[in-house]
């Protein structure tokens, strides 16, 4: 079982005390394949996947629908290990724990449990006593703005909300690492765009990596340092890509930015290309046919 | 798993005290209604088919003053009580057994399913000839109406555990043992509920089933003596204690998993 440091510190990612050369994840030649009990062919989520990240770096991965992103992410927390290659965090293979904070699409929060109760779970499940629980859970509370809802149950909350709960309940346990899949998918377009700048005050307040996993293109430049594209079936690197947009980005509108907006253009065009070359994609040869009844008219 | 609906307890009009005086006005009204019809059949239908309300309310007051009733309640209590209470306690940890470890439910369902199907009825003539047919042949058919659907909630219950959640619990770090207490059971818990629900309702039942046939006695002793000798009066006494007793049980059961389930959306009735 991991350790906890009990203090509250200032924040809640630990920033890296490696070096900074060094790599905090090391992504080698990772390959995972999924047998699939009603199809014919087994499924290979993710082939021959090698990358690096940097410390105190935002990493998005980025990829059509069946890249593996969510594998690749999973594999990052330790909770299912590649078929083969390796997955070094911190030059270790990783486990599960409080300081892997992990943040899921559908918030999973438990119904039957406060906001407090829910947000504190990570810490309770170490060991560490109700008391403390409740404090450090009403302090992460206070950070993400939802201190007053501490009593309230799940049901009770908007979707966004809910999402802030969920970052509370992977912050409080001073992750050195900060997985998200899609942690904006299942909010309204406002309620996202709050989010997003929400967690780039956190991340640049408390450092630390962080790796999300996200469909919006938008969203992975806005946030992040470094871009993972992935190519779907089998999912593998297609582009690493460097996002030099100057922090912090709350302040300035970084959508207007010329940056921003040649590489928006450029992802889009690179995952359009996969996606109508992907035969298992609802969108198989779609551009060519719109192109072909064009050109017909 | 529950669908959470995004409102709050006590926001529903009919969750405010206006909208429990008006539930209460009805219910009012179709007891009076009921009474009424009661009354009205027993007028019309041949003499000693049907008692009338106020015949009733008598032989209430006689039984109650020599005290038969009194103590055939008690007696009936005791085996429902007891018998319930055996089926809980081997039930909800049979089930999670079962929902835990594979295996076991897998190598015990058709066994569940057989039991659960069976009528209680067709093990009588096996338990007189075990356990006799005191309060233990009485507890022993109570215990075998209530332990199935208990049972059979838990099983479900755990088996339909939020794997997101499990999922959410591992990437904390959870240990087995802590998700099974902290993710799974909380989680079966609304399933649990039901089954006691329904098991209450059958240990009743079996209850009277059981003072029948065995050694007469208790509510269901005093309906097989007054209905034999097709005195009406008290039949209907002790057939509306039946329902008062029916009512309270629920009632009972419905607190219980009201505030173990305080979470959900609350409603007033």
């Amino acid at each position: 079982m991991a350790s906890i440091n009990l203090e509250i510190a200032e924040g809640g990612l630990c920033s890296a005390p490696l070096a900074a050369n060094e790599p905090a994840v090391s992504v080698r030649n990772v390959s995972k394949t999924f047998r699939r009990t009603n199809a014919q062919q087994d499924l290979v989520a993710l082939d021959g996947v090698s990358f690096d990240i940097k410390p105190n770096s935002f990493v998005s991965v980025v990829g059509p629908s069946g890249c593996g992103k969510t594998t690749l992410l999973r594999m990052l927390n330790g909770l299912i290990r590649p078929d083969s290659g390796e997955v070094l965090v911190d030059g270790k293979v990783p486990s599960p724990g409080p300081h892997m904070g992990f943040v899921f699409q559908s918030f999973r929060l438990m119904p039957w449990r406060t906001i407090r109760a829910n947000v504190a779970f990570t810490l309770e499940v170490h060991g560490v006593d109700a008391k403390e629980c409740n404090e450090r859970a009403d302090y992460y509370l206070n950070m993400v703005g939802l201190r007053r809802f501490a009593d309230s149950y799940p049901a009770e909350l908007s979707g966004g909300m809910k999402q802030c709960a969920a970052l509370a309940r992977a912050l409080i346990g001073q992750p050195r690492f900060l997985l998200m899949d899609e942690p904006l998918a299942n909010l309204d377009a406002q309620t996202s765009e709050f989010m997003q700048i929400e967690l780039m005050k956190i991340w640049r307040k408390h450092q630390g990596v962080v790796v999300m996993v996200t469909h919006s293109v938008d969203e992975a430049i806005l946030l992040s340092d470094q871009i993972v594209l992935l190519n779907p079936r089998p999912g593998r690197v297609a582009e690493i890509l460097d996002v030099s947009l100057p922090h912090p980005r709350w302040t300035y509108d970084v959508r207007a930015h010329t940056d921003f907006i040649a590489m928006r253009a450029y992802l889009w065009s690179r995952i359009k290309q996969m996606v109508a070359n992907d035969p298992e994609s609802e969108f198989f040869g779609r551009d060519e046919a719109i192109l072909a009844e064009i050109a017909r008219r | 798993m529950v669908k959470q609906v995004g409102a709050v307890a006590g926001s529903s009009g009919l969750g405010s005290n206006g909208g429990k005086l008006h539930i209460g006005i009805w219910h009012a009204a179709v007891f009076l209604a009921f009474i009424l019809i009661w009354w009205g059949l027993s007028a019309t239908a041949g003499h000693g088919f049907l008692p009338s309300p106020r015949q009733t309310f008598n032989a209430a007051i006689r039984m109650s003053g020599d005290g038969t009733l009194a103590r055939a309640v008690i007696e009936s209590l005791i085996s429902l009580v007891c018998g319930f209470a055996l089926a809980v306690v081997v039930a909800i940890p049979a089930g999670m057994a079962m929902g835990g470890v594979a295996t076991v439910g897998a190598v015990l369902n058709p066994y569940v399913d057989a039991l659960s199907s069976m009528p209680r009825i067709a093990f009588l003539p096996l338990i007189i000839v075990f356990l006799g047919l005191g309060y233990e042949a009485k507890i022993f058919m109570v215990f075998l109406g209530a332990v199935m659907p208990i049972l059979i909630n838990t099983y479900a219950g755990v088996r339909n555990c939020d794997a997101e959640l499990i999922e959410m619990a591992q990437s904390a770090g959870a240990g087995n043992a802590d998700i099974f207490r902290k993710i799974i059971l909380p989680g079966a818990l609304p399933h649990i509920m039901t089954g006691l629900r329904v098991g209450a309702s059958l240990a009743l039942i079996n209850t009277v089933v059981a003072e029948l046939y065995t050694a007469v006695s208790g509510l269901g002793g005093l309906l097989s003596i007054y209905g034999n000798s097709f005195r009406m009066a008290p039949y209907f006494v002790v057939v509306v204690i039946l329902a008062v007793i029916g009512m309270i049980l629920m009632y009972a059961v419905r607190l219980l998993e009201r505030s173990v389930t305080r979470w959900r959306i609350e409603r007033p009735w």
